[in-house]
């Protein structure tokens, strides 16, 4: 994935409307233009619906825009299928979701291999690079352990270690912070921002000021009704 | 990166299994279910080929040709001097009389097949194993099987009598015990001298129902049967390949109909399958998007729901043949067998060795795990089709 470490995302008049031309039609972006660089630390801030998850989605090739242009890791994504985002989603891009996503009844290394399944990585491997981040995030302990059986900090690393596992260039977290208490958000912050320092570029969505305040935060993009302010 | 494609689908059916078991519940469901329904079907399949390759060990006691005498296209017996008539006949080697009849037990509802024959092919029988004693020679003499003997009540006796036509009594001693291993051929049978057969069905002295032929060359058959048909238009002359076919005919039209029958029960399976597997809980979805986002494609969600499929259906195929083979091997595939040797003649004790081949297999397998897997097609898809989205 190195190749990709170095390569800014782009984002040229993006727009992303819901359910389009449908009666419960829904426009979440509206013309945003951006450019984030790589390996910075960014905070898209914004209250409740202003278009910051969408945006997120967008970068994290979760699905393409409207219209507009984006380019993610040096790849145009913009209209294409949903087989090839996927495929760009597994190489490119680390995803820590705000209630973590983490399937209860898998082990806890089960849970952080998956990325490798469709891979065809064998399970020897899948151990093997597994290893240093149970070791990194303090989990090594639990690595049998089902995941639903842990406890919220830990399933917190667990996250952290499942989205790095491809050891994609772009990490993004989804407001990570919502449901953790102070403690765990510092942690959850240092942990990010020692990714950071080794050359990930991190995109947080947050509204909670632990994020943004964060001395390792290099930009905040606010965003209100799905405009950049 | 270059995806080793093998791997990728071990890695699938690794996760597939400990989907199964995580749904150990439900799925455990649907195993037992579907492998009731192939252990009926596999029953039925096993018990109707065990039968008809018995029905063929039958046919080796059978003569070449047999010739029975017809009026009003109905069978009526035959007179015994016609043999003399064929003696001059080329390509036949030897003719014999014999009284093939039934005898209704009025006192436990059963049928006996009586069987009266020449001494000289009663002392032909060597195919016929005895479990004790011997063969009839002396007159009223008899040789039964377990069954009949059981059936007659006859405990440690030997003597027991029959009715014959003017209610008065013919009595008969066991000689003989048909060996169980026979009892296809011999389970229901009596058999007995021709004149005690004669005697008991209150036959003219010098008429039989069948007259049995030997054929020196076997590729002859029929043409000494058509030639035995011009000589004596008014009987009817059948083949052994005739007898067989027919054979074949009655169990075709029975295992048919239990078929039928059979998989009306699979198709409705098949439906409570599919249905079920259109029901994904919001667990599974949740799931499934997860996967998804983590870079999972469609064609892996469709393929770990196909090897989720083909272990159900593979451990249902198995487990319902195994026991349909010991249905059939070790209970005489007592469920089905009434249906298939028919309720009016006595076949009790009928030890059976299931003959299973590759087409039965094959017959089964696409009968059973075929369907299946179809209808699990269009659940997979719905299921695999679930966006990456759902879980942000």
């Amino acid at each position: 994935m190195a190749g990709h470490m170095g390569l800014d995302i782009e984002l040229e008049e993006v727009r992303k409307i819901y359910n389009q031309g449908r009666a419960n039609e829904v426009t979440a972006l509206l013309s945003v233009s951006l450019r984030i660089a790589a390996g910075s630390m960014v905070c898209l801030r914004g209250p409740s619906g202003s278009g910051k998850s969408t945006l997120l989605s967008i970068i994290g090739c979760v699905f393409p825009p409207s219209s507009g242009r984006a380019v993610i890791g040096g790849r145009q994504i913009s209209r294409l299928p949903d087989h090839f985002l996927g495929r760009y989603r597994r190489e490119l891009i680390g995803f820590i979701f705000q209630r973590f996503n983490i399937l209860p009844q898998l082990t806890v290394l089960e849970n952080i291999t998956l990325p490798l399944l469709p891979l065809g990585i064998p399970p020897k491997e899948r151990q093997q690079r597994a290893a240093p981040l149970l070791e990194k995030f303090g989990i090594g302990h639990r690595v049998n352990f089902p995941a639903g059986q842990i406890s919220g900090g830990e399933l917190q690393r667990v996250a952290i270690a499942r989205a790095l596992i491809n050891d994609p260039p772009y990490l993004l977290a989804d407001e990570p912070t919502a449901h953790l208490d102070s403690h765990l958000s510092m942690e959850f912050m240092d942990m990010v921002s020692t990714l950071k320092r080794a050359g990930k570029t991190v995109v947080l969505t947050s509204h909670d000021p632990l994020v943004s305040d964060h001395a390792e935060i290099d930009r905040i993009i606010d965003i209100r009704d799905g405009r950049l302010v | 990166m270059k995806i080793n494609p093998l791997q990728r689908q071990l890695n699938l059916l690794d996760y597939a299994l400990s989907s199964l078991w995580r749904r150990r519940m439900k799925n455990g469901a649907i195993l037992a279910i579907f492998a009731f329904v192939i252990f009926l079907l596999g029953s039925f399949q096993l018990l109707s080929q065990t039968l008809q390759s018995s029905a063929e060990e039958l046919l080796a006691f059978a003569p070449d040709i047999t010739i029975q005498s017809l009026v009003a296209g109905r069978q009526t017996p035959i007179a015994a001097n016609k043999i003399r008539e064929l003696a001059d006949m080329y390509g036949i080697t030897a003719s014999s009389p014999r009284i093939w009849g039934y005898y209704f037990d009025h006192d436990n509802g059963a049928n006996y097949t009586v069987l009266g024959l020449t001494e000289e092919e009663i002392g032909a029988m060597t195919g016929v194993i005895l479990e004790s004693g011997r063969l009839p020679g002396a007159p009223g003499e008899v040789a039964v099987s377990p069954a009949v003997r059981q059936s007659l009540d006859l405990a440690g006796r030997s003597a027991f009598s029959l009715f014959r036509p003017d209610l008065s009594q013919a009595s008969f001693k066991v000689s003989g015990l048909f060996s169980r291993e026979t009892d296809i051929v011999t389970g229901d049978i009596i058999l007995m001298s021709l004149a005690d057969a004669r005697h008991l069905f209150a036959m003219p002295e010098d008429m039989v129902t069948d007259i049995g032929v030997k054929v020196a060359n076997p590729v002859e058959i029929d043409n000494v049967a058509r030639k035995i048909a011009g000589r004596f238009p008014e009987t009817r002359v059948l083949t052994r390949a005739q007898i067989r076919k027919t054979y074949q005919v009655v169990f075709g039209w029975r295992s048919g109909f239990g078929s039928v029958c059979l998989l009306a029960a699979l198709a409705s399976f098949v439906i409570l399958a599919s249905d079920k597997a259109s029901g994904l809980s919001r667990e599974e979805k949740r799931e499934i998007g997860i996967l998804k986002f983590l870079g999972f494609q469609t064609t892996d969600i469709l393929a770990l729901r196909f090897w989720e499929s083909v272990v159900v259906a593979g451990l249902a195929f198995l487990i319902g043949l195994s026991l349909a083979y010991v249905h059939v091997a070790f209970f005489d595939g007592g469920l089905f067998k009434p249906v298939l040797v028919g309720w009016s003649v006595l076949r009790p004790d009928l030890s059976l060795a299931p003959s299973l081949n590759g087409a039965d297999l094959l017959l089964i397998f696409s009968w059973s795990v075929l369907p299946y897997l179809a209808a699990t097609i269009i659940p997979a898809w719905r299921s695999a089709v679930i966006r990456a989205d759902t879980v942000v």
